[in-house]
């Protein structure tokens, strides 16, 4: 049987080497204006890449792969994210009062909270709203219940609501017909995988049924959303890859996604890097790199393991 | 346009044509089929489309035995060998042309028995890119092959590609993504005569789906074959 060429290591690492000194390069960006914390809902929308920021450098330190200079990187970004970006973790605590049956300052806490970072204050706000009907009634996508669920037991609590019964519930739980498959769903795939593996920490908690599915149709969706360099889904599927007991960590695909990045370490959505102001540059690039520095992480750290293909 | 681009245009259009007639007779609708009734003997494109459609252009004998009372297995007997005849494989012909004229002197054998004699003997077609080649490339491949897939016909090529079902239902998968039809539908031929093609497929509303979203009567006779040879998407 044919055998694909597996990407080297080296430039496995290179890619997140890069994102990763873009990504501190543009902290700043990160931060949250006067006028983002006097509107909740605009709030949302920047509390989330911080959320992925402190996911990606929690993989980093975890898969233990990034040299001393990167952990180091990573770990200053945590620090920053939480101490400046977060105040100490007040702008969570402030919105769970404002919302209290909102899931998004337990989903964007349960990070920090691994990493030992502590707000009392929001975690007995918590309480409450999670022993209610509602909070288990809310209606959400299917994979981000999973996520929600991910969140709780990450923190320790009792999850409020079944696993197999919400992985069930999701497109990639069914394991439909391959071909549909087109960008939502792929992304909604992606989280599937992400939140049942807890960001690829527990590639064993993939159910077999659906590892074996992965493993049969993602080189099919990978090349496809290669050839239409659609490098943000691209680097979320080489993380699903990362996450399958059999990664196949395809060199051409690699070579591919490496060759996207630009120079800066930033990778580009879709097709070339935008242009414009920095900080609308960043709005638009800051996702497909943080995704860029986690698939380099977990397929680094797989590839130098004895699972690595 | 350009003499050669009319040429290719006025192939393209015979072979619809006939791909149309060879759908319909694989239905059991129309008149009986005969290959010599859909292509002129006298028209100088019959040959070329032969050789394009392959294997198929006697696919509907596969299905309701084999011409001969009419007269018509004679004449179609002629318009296979002059197929053969004007494009005879040489050291340049790619090896899935060959694979493609040695389905057509197989199907010969098979379906115009007693008619076809002095059939040229097929090359040996290069064989070792059924295992080598990555999944990509061999989807690609394959699906230009999907006449070969008939009742009896390239046995031993089926049993090479069954190891490679999984690979065939990848580029199953991102042909429908790409809206290439004619892989799709090829590939999806192939998948429904292999025996362990994986169920997560859906094989059967994907070679539906290719046959609604597709006009090309080429289609329509790779899920047609897939319908009635192998009983799948009925």
């Amino acid at each position: 049987m044919t055998m694909l060429t597996t990407a080297p290591p080296a430039l496995l690492h290179a890619v997140g080497d890069r994102a990763l000194t873009w990504l501190d390069a543009h902290r700043d960006y990160f931060r949250l204006t006067e006028a983002d914390l006097a509107r909740g809902d605009a709030l949302v929308e920047r509390l989330k890449p911080i959320g992925e920021l402190a996911i990606n450098m929690r993989m980093l330190f975890r898969e233990g792969v990034a040299g001393s200079r990167q952990g180091a990187r990573a770990g200053a970004l945590l620090d920053f994210a939480w101490r400046e970006l977060l105040d100490g973790g007040n702008v969570l605590a402030a919105h769970q009062h404002n919302e209290p049956f909102s899931p998004v300052s337990l989903e964007i806490y349960a990070v920090f909270h691994e990493l030992g970072y502590r707000h009392p204050g929001l975690e007995a706000a918590l309480d409450i709203p999670r022993r209610t009907a509602t909070w288990r009634a809310l209606e959400m996508p299917p994979s981000r219940r999973l996520g929600v669920l991910n969140a709780e037991r990450r923190m320790g609590l009792t999850p409020s609501g079944d696993f197999a019964e919400a992985t069930a519930a999701t497109w990639l739980g069914r394991r439909p017909e391959p071909w549909t498959v087109h960008l939502h769903i792929a992304y909604d795939i992606t989280h599937t995988v992400f939140h049942l593996t807890n960001w690829g920490e527990d590639p064993g908690r993939l159910p077999p049924p659906l590892a074996d599915y992965l493993e049969l149709y993602l080189p099919a969706w990978a090349a496809d959303w290669a050839e239409l360099q659609h490098w943000d889904l691209l680097g979320e599927l080489l993380i699903v890859d990362a996450c399958l007991p059999r990664p196949a960590l395809d060199g051409q695909l690699w070579e591919q996604y490496a060759t996207a990045q630009s120079g800066t370490g930033a990778m580009p959505v879709c097709g070339a890097m935008p242009e414009g102001d920095p900080s609308d540059v960043f709005d638009i690039v800051h996702h497909p790199t943080l995704v860029a520095a986690f698939a380099s992480a977990m397929a680094t750290s797989r590839s130098l393991s004895a699972g690595g293909a | 346009m350009t003499e050669q681009a009319q040429g290719a245009a006025a192939l393209s259009a015979v072979i619809a044509d006939a791909a149309s007639e060879i759908a319909l007779a694989l239905r059991g609708e129309g008149d009986p089929y005969a290959l010599s009734r859909i292509l002129r003997q006298d028209d100088g494109l019959s040959p070329a489309a032969v050789r394009v459609l392959g294997a198929d252009a006697l696919a509907p004998y596969a299905l309701d035995g084999h011409p001969g009372a009419d007269g018509a297995g004679g004449a179609d007997a002629a318009i296979v060998h002059s197929a053969l005849t004007a494009f005879p494989p040489t050291g340049e012909t790619s090896a899935v042309s060959v694979w493609s004229y040695r389905g057509l002197v197989e199907a010969s054998r098979a379906f115009l028995a007693g008619h076809a004699t002095s059939l040229p003997e097929p090359p040996e077609p290069e064989a070792d890119w059924l295992a080598s080649d990555p999944w990509p490339r061999l989807s690609h491949r394959v699906s230009q092959l999907a006449s070969l897939a008939l009742p009896g016909l390239a046995l031993g090529l089926t049993d090479r590609l069954t190891e490679r079902t999984e690979d065939l239902a990848r580029g199953f998968v991102r042909a429908v993504r790409r809206r290439d039809w004619l892989q799709s539908a090829g590939l999806g031929r192939w998948l429904a005569r292999m025996p362990r093609t994986p169920a997560t497929l859906g094989l059967d509303d994907g070679l539906r789906f290719v046959r609604q979203m597709s006009d090309d009567p080429r289609v329509a006779v790779h899920v047609t074959a897939a319908q009635i040879f192998f009983g799948r998407a009925r």
